[in-house]
């Protein structure tokens, strides 16, 4: 296969030490970095150049990840891009809410912080469908199974939880 | 009248006589040895109806035969002047209760009494006044007690004699408090000295040595006298609201405790990603060889560390829960302070950072340096507020108002302000939106050191507009952790 042009990912965080964190870690691997640190900044970004994937962060002051998603998906064009959200509050009051509407009706894969560069980098070539090492391959795959099973686990009853609970202790 | 006494019998011209008769603003009748109403005037007659060749208790009480203790016969015998209240039969056969005046009428002064003449008033609507008095005076579900002006329990309504028992003649600070000398701020005491009612919160003991809390109102009872001689003391009890009030306060201390031990792991969380990038980065330096990038780590991490122990004070200092160590201090000179401290700053980040200090402001009990953080972390939210707001003029201002017994600081700023979901939040857990600055923890000790105070915390927002957070403290309030405060150093 031909080598792909170099992709563009966009990463949205408020916190200045994790947007360094992330752009290091892609740029390691290959990506084109532009950063963002709310909302409004990130939209502006994607007017000037539209990205291959967002890295979006959720609790965010000026604009919170889910009102950018909102604006994002307005754009015919923007609508495609894929979104993989990364968050400190998946399980909290300050980001339940939000991540359940993201995962619902746009992206399904998260990752909650604090988070390996590894498994983030896997993640995101997995959604981007490019060439893969095994092991990132396993990562991604990881990541992936963990995401479905944590929107599981909110939805499924308690008697399914105890039998899941002890199919993973007999392991 | 008394009788006995040699009077000079003026003779008043006959028709004076019967004028008097009639005006006289009573029912008057004359009786006889035999009962025979012999001369009785137009009120009588227009009250108990005909009488003429008919006997006194034929007409007032409708009966046949003399009454049992008939109070006229007794006069007739020792020719002594009576008062007394009799329940009768009027004209239209309804029930009637009057007054009445019995005077013997002696023809010779030292001889016997030849007739006597009776003067009524009817007393029918004063007599169920009376009675709904002394409903409403015993079934009212508080404790009413008249004490004169040394304290003692004169009158006790019902619900007064089953809490307390019949204790007439005892004081009232022994009943409710089992003290030996007055209560201090006495409200009785009060209305005693100028008429007026007076309202206050009582602590009182029971019998079994239990707090008991009441609100107490006393009236002055003047009787047509200018010195009051008897006050009403209407105490409720509230034992159970105040014990109800203090559980909430409770349930809410132990709620902020919760949401805090859910926000700690929320901090760390954060701290751990800090130190997950910073390490990777060093790591990656370190690979490359590359100092700068190495550096670039480094300081990652050097920054969680600082994070780490700051949440850890901070956490500690806000876990303490402890009564604030209450002074009489003016709040303005307090706000001043913070003043002081941030107007360098301020104006550096061109804000406008102003005091408006209500003069009327008078000295309360608080805690200086409580009071001191609360006010330093809203000004240094409201000075980030602006600073991260696109506005080019922003204000900030500190206000101070005493009105209706409630002491308030207020500070408002004109920045970005916040949308509805983040204002649900700002309380709860450790929320910042100051990036990697804060540790959230600013406004729950905030709201924890209002709380402490008895007060409570108040915020109005609008997106785009700013935000103003206020803090309200009642000063009865205030006044009672002074008091506790004081009790416990005494």
């Amino acid at each position: 296969m031909a080598e792909s042009p170099q992709k563009t990912v966009l990463v949205v965080d408020d916190e200045e030490d994790v947007r360094k964190f992330l752009s290091m870690a892609l740029k390691e691997a290959g990506f084109n970095v532009v950063a963002a640190h709310d909302g409004f900044e990130a939209l502006d970004q994607v007017k000037k150049q539209k990205p291959d994937l967002i890295s979006l962060d959720l609790v965010m002051p000026k604009r919170s990840g889910v009102k950018f998603y909102r604006d994002l998906i307005k754009n015919k064009e923007w609508v495609k891009i894929p979104i993989i959200i990364v968050t400190g509050h998946a399980r909290d009051d300050l980001g339940k809410a939000d991540l359940k509407e993201l995962t619902m009706s746009g992206p399904g894969i998260y990752l909650e912080k604090p988070i390996k560069p590894s498994n983030y980098v896997a993640a995101i070539k997995h959604i981007l469908g490019m060439d893969t090492s095994v092991e990132e391959k396993e990562a991604a795959k990881k990541v992936e199974l963990q995401s479905e099973l944590k929107n599981l686990v909110d939805e499924v009853d308690t008697e399914t939880l105890i039998k899941i609970k002890e199919m993973m202790r007999k392991k | 009248m008394p009788s006995g006494k040699t009077r000079q019998k003026r003779a008043l011209p006959p028709w004076v006589q019967y004028e008097l008769l009639q005006q006289v603003p009573f029912n008057v009748a004359i009786i006889d040895r035999d009962y025979n109403i012999i001369e009785a005037n137009d009120n009588f007659t227009e009250y108990f109806g005909k009488w003429r060749g008919k006997k006194c208790y034929q007409v007032y009480k409708k009966l046949d035969r003399p009454c049992d203790r008939c109070n006229s016969g007794l006069t007739f015998e020792d020719g002594q002047a009576r008062v007394s209240d009799e329940v009768g039969v009027d004209q239209h056969g309804r029930q009637a209760h009057y007054v009445v005046h019995i005077a013997p009428l002696k023809k010779n002064p030292d001889g016997p009494v030849d007739y006597v003449v009776e003067m009524s008033r009817d007393v029918t609507e004063t007599k169920s006044w009376q009675q709904e008095y002394q409903i409403l005076f015993d079934r009212v579900p508080c404790y009413i007690t008249v004490i004169d002006n040394d304290f003692r329990i004169v009158r006790a309504n019902e619900a007064f004699r089953e809490r307390f028992g019949d204790v007439r003649g005892e004081r009232c600070y022994e009943i409710y408090k089992r003290r030996k000398k007055k209560c201090p701020r006495c409200p009785a005491a009060k209305t005693f000295k100028d008429g007026k009612v007076h309202k206050s919160d009582q602590v009182g003991v029971s019998k079994t040595g239990a707090r008991t809390n009441y609100i107490v109102t006393t009236s002055p009872l003047a009787r047509g006298s200018e010195k009051i001689a008897h006050v009403i003391e209407i105490s409720t009890d509230i034992t159970e609201t105040k014990k109800l009030e203090e559980e909430i306060i409770e349930a809410e201390r132990l709620a902020a405790v919760g949401q805090t031990v859910a926000g700690l792991a929320h901090s760390i969380k954060n701290i751990l990603m800090g130190l997950e990038g910073g390490k990777y980065i060093v790591s990656l330096g370190l690979q490359k060889e590359d100092k700068e990038v190495i550096g670039q780590g480094w300081e990652i991490l050097e920054r969680n560390f600082e994070k780490t122990t700051t949440l850890v004070k901070d956490f500690l200092s806000f876990a303490k829960g402890r009564l604030p160590q209450a002074k009489m201090v003016n709040p303005n000179d307090l706000v001043m302070e913070i003043i002081n401290l941030y107007k360098v700053v301020a104006k550096k980040s061109g804000i406008d950072l102003r005091a408006e200090l209500d003069p009327k402001v008078k000295k309360a009990p608080l805690d200086p340096d409580g009071i001191h953080t609360c006010l330093t972390n809203l000004v240094s939210n409201a000075i980030d507020a602006c600073q991260m707001s696109e506005k080019k003029k922003c204000f900030v201002t500190i206000r101070t108002k005493d009105e209706r017994d409630v002491l308030s600081f207020e500070v408002t700023d004109s920045g970005g302000g916040m949308d509805y979901e983040i204002k649900k939040k700002i309380f709860t857990t450790f929320f910042t939106t100051k990036g990697g600055q804060g540790t959230g923890l600013g406004l729950l000790t905030t709201r924890k050191i209002v709380q402490e105070h008895g007060g409570k915390i108040i915020v109005r927002t609008k997106e785009g507009e700013g935000a103003r957070f206020k803090m309200e403290f009642p000063r009865k309030r205030l006044l009672a952790l002074y008091g506790k405060e004081k009790h416990n150093t005494a």
